[in-house]
């Protein structure tokens, strides 16, 4: 396979044969990625934007350790949130997978419509559930614990329920793929071969649905970085993520400069931490394989 | 049951919903026999062999290991070990980490665990730097190998082989047969096989079992299996053969009277020793082999022989070593012999001919659905 793709960058008949896509996705991927990069260095003069190549933008970012604050807090956030996915999804992925093959459809539908049901929509939905006199809090009252138990809407712990929520769709979908990948008599010859079902779990389902895990990871992590619905709505806004504040930069403030200057720090982030992952990853493999 | 028997499975009944799978079999293999488990696809031989495994408990009846109740008792904790259909090797371990891994279940110390596995690799006659290959690096019979040796490492008291030679082409499964022959007679562990090719089994194993829609038809060593077949499924499932219709009419001293239409035999008589064990009278099938079958000589001879019958050659086929004819009787018999080749054809197309067979090479057994 490798050899093949290396093959391609040589071959011109093949390279012309991609030259459409090549072009395409260059049109659609990397000139609106040049174009922002470009924004980064106007100025916005009344709301309106000039164009004048300067480096304020970039001189604000670095001085003001405000942003810094937020994008960090939002890598927080997100590896909590993948951390809670994984550790989530991966009973529910194995259940599916292997225990429960007579529900396994009817369970994959529920995930899916949950999954497909309109972010906005869901996102409200558990401000209503977690509303001070909402349905969470009557529940509880109902059981006669005191009024206003479930008391965390509005703040990180609430994002972060929406989050997971919201993401762990994903997360289920990778792992349980590569576990039903896993040949069911690979699991027998480990019980054959004296393993108890730990064991079994722990030194042959595990190690083969790693890469599935690791697709999720990166997967949600993506998606954790760049939200900005959840804690804007479920955390009241009181602590901003950077998607959230990048919204607010174009939107509210208009200051396009800005916005494009951390739309990219949050994008260098990001790629800098799934390179790192799979650093890792690739690594683990070499020790593996050597 | 015998002291010397390993496993016996008593009245072994399993059911899947309403399915039967397997319709109270009973089985006993006996220490360092290599036994054989075959019949068609759906006959219940891997079901069998997964309830030994322990991968599968049955619905009623007993199975005895080394005279140990296995009911209940997980794989792991059995005198078992099984070669996959699909082998089932780890893809994420390296051949060396395959054929250790039972040995670092039962906490063997790594220094043991490695001059073990070297003494397995030089048995399976794997090359020794094939250690630190992942199993997709090596070809199917390399594969195959280590397989057996991840298998044969704990020294397991019973082998349980599911089918793992039937992914491989003609050439490769011989060797692997006479492979699999040498290593049963050097470690002298039994063997249980489970194939759908009869010729297979009956190249390896002391013993056949023929199985058939969750019931055992036969077990029997291969000469039994081929030449007194329980039935006409056990003696039309290998080879060519054929089956004369036949009427049982009584017993006579130790002896069977019978009458045929179209087969001439003085006596009329069958000794009760070539006819499957309590047939009653009644229609009935009289086996013959094609290569015990002669050219007696021309139509209505045959004195030589202790049956005949008259037929017309309809087809010829000259295979090398050997010839095969095909002919018909006159009341429509097919018929079909075969002998060694010779330089001269005995017979050609068209040619009438007597064709005779001696009565110590047929078998009676009753007509199915007779």
């Amino acid at each position: 396979m490798a050899a093949e793709i290396e093959r391609g960058w040589r071959d011109p008949a093949l390279l012309a044969k991609a030259l459409p896509s090549v072009l395409l996705q260059t049109a659609c991927f990397l000139a609106p990625l040049l174009m922002t990069f470009a924004l980064t260095f106007q100025k916005t003069k009344n709301f309106q934007l000039t164009w004048t190549w300067n480096l304020d933008v970039w001189t604000d970012v670095f001085s003001k350790p405000h942003y810094w604050t937020i994008l960090l807090h939002t890598l927080e956030m997100a590896v909590v949130c993948v951390v809670l996915c994984v550790v989530l999804a991966l009973p529910v992925a194995y259940a599916l997978a292997t225990r429960i093959k007579r529900f396994e459809n009817h369970v994959k539908i529920l995930i899916t419509f949950a999954f497909l049901t309109d972010a906005t929509l869901k996102t409200f939905g558990w401000v209503l559930f977690l509303d001070q006199k909402g349905a969470a809090n009557f529940l509880l009252e109902q059981l006669g614990l005191p009024a206003g138990v479930v008391a965390i809407l509005f703040t990180d712990w609430a994002t972060m329920l929406g989050m997971v929520y919201g993401l762990l769709p994903f997360m289920i979908f990778t792992i349980y793929l590569s576990i039903d990948n896993i040949d069911r008599s690979l699991i027998l010859a480990a019980y054959d071969a004296g393993a108890g079902k730990l064991r079994a779990f722990w030194e042959v389902t595990l190690p083969l649905c790693r890469p599935g895990i690791w697709a999720g990871v990166v997967l949600v992590f993506l998606l954790a970085v760049g939200v900005f619905l959840e804690p804007k709505v479920l955390g009241g806004g009181k602590s901003p993520m950077t998607a959230e504040l990048i919204r607010q930069t174009f939107e509210t403030r208009v200051n396009w400069p800005l916005g494009a200057a951390l739309t990219f720090v949050l994008m260098t982030v990001a790629v800098f931490v799934i390179l790192l992952f799979n650093r890792v990853y690739s690594l683990k493999r070499a020790m593996v394989t050597s | 049951m015998a002291a010397a028997d390993l496993l016996d499975i008593v009245a072994l009944r399993k059911n899947y919903g309403a399915f039967e799978a397997l319709k109270g079999v009973s089985l006993s293999v006996r220490q360092g026999e290599f036994m054989a488990l075959v019949g068609p696809s759906g006959c219940g031989k891997t079901t069998l062999l997964k309830h030994v495994a322990g991968f599968e408990e049955p619905t009623a009846g007993a199975l005895r290991l080394d005279g140990k109740d296995m009911i209940g008792v997980p794989p792991a904790e059995r005198p078992t070990s099984m070669v996959f259909q699909r082998l089932a090797l780890f893809p994420h371990m390296t051949v060396a980490e395959n054929i250790g891994f039972p040995l670092k279940l039962r906490r063997v110390a790594p220094a043991e665990v490695k001059a073990r596995v070297a003494a397995m690799i030089e048995l399976m006659q794997l090359k020794p730097e094939y250690l630190t290959r992942f199993p997709r690096q090596l070809s199917g019979g390399e594969q195959q190998r280590v397989a057996l040796a991840r298998s044969m490492i704990s020294e397991p008291k019973l082998l349980l082989l599911d089918e793992p030679l039937s992914a491989l082409d003609v050439k490769l499964k011989k060797v692997l047969q006479a492979e699999l022959k040498r290593l049963h007679r050097s470690v002298g562990v039994t063997f249980l096989h489970v194939t759908h090719d009869l010729e297979e089994a009956m190249m390896l194993a002391d013993r056949i079992c023929v199985m058939r829609g969750g019931h055992i038809l036969q077990v029997g060593r291969p000469d039994d299996i081929y030449y007194r077949p329980a039935d006409e499924f056990v003696a039309g499932f290998i080879g060519e053969t054929n089956l004369f219709p036949v009427e049982v009419t009584g017993r006579e001293d130790g002896s069977l009277r019978y009458r045929s239409a179209e087969i001439r035999d003085v006596s009329g008589l069958v000794p009760a020793a070539l006819a499957a064990e309590g047939l009653a009278p009644g229609p009935a099938r009289m086996m013959v082999r094609p290569e015990l079958i002669h050219i007696a000589g021309p139509i209505a001879g045959a004195a030589a022989f202790d049956c005949s019958v008259d037929a017309e050659i309809t087809e010829l086929f000259v295979k090398g070593g050997t010839i095969q004819y095909r002919a018909c009787t006159p009341a429509g018999q097919e018929v079909v012999f075969e002998m060694p080749g010779t330089s001269r054809l005995p017979a050609d197309l068209g040619d009438r001919v007597a064709l005779g067979w001696n009565k110590a090479d047929i078998f009676l057994f009753r007509a199915s659905g007779g």
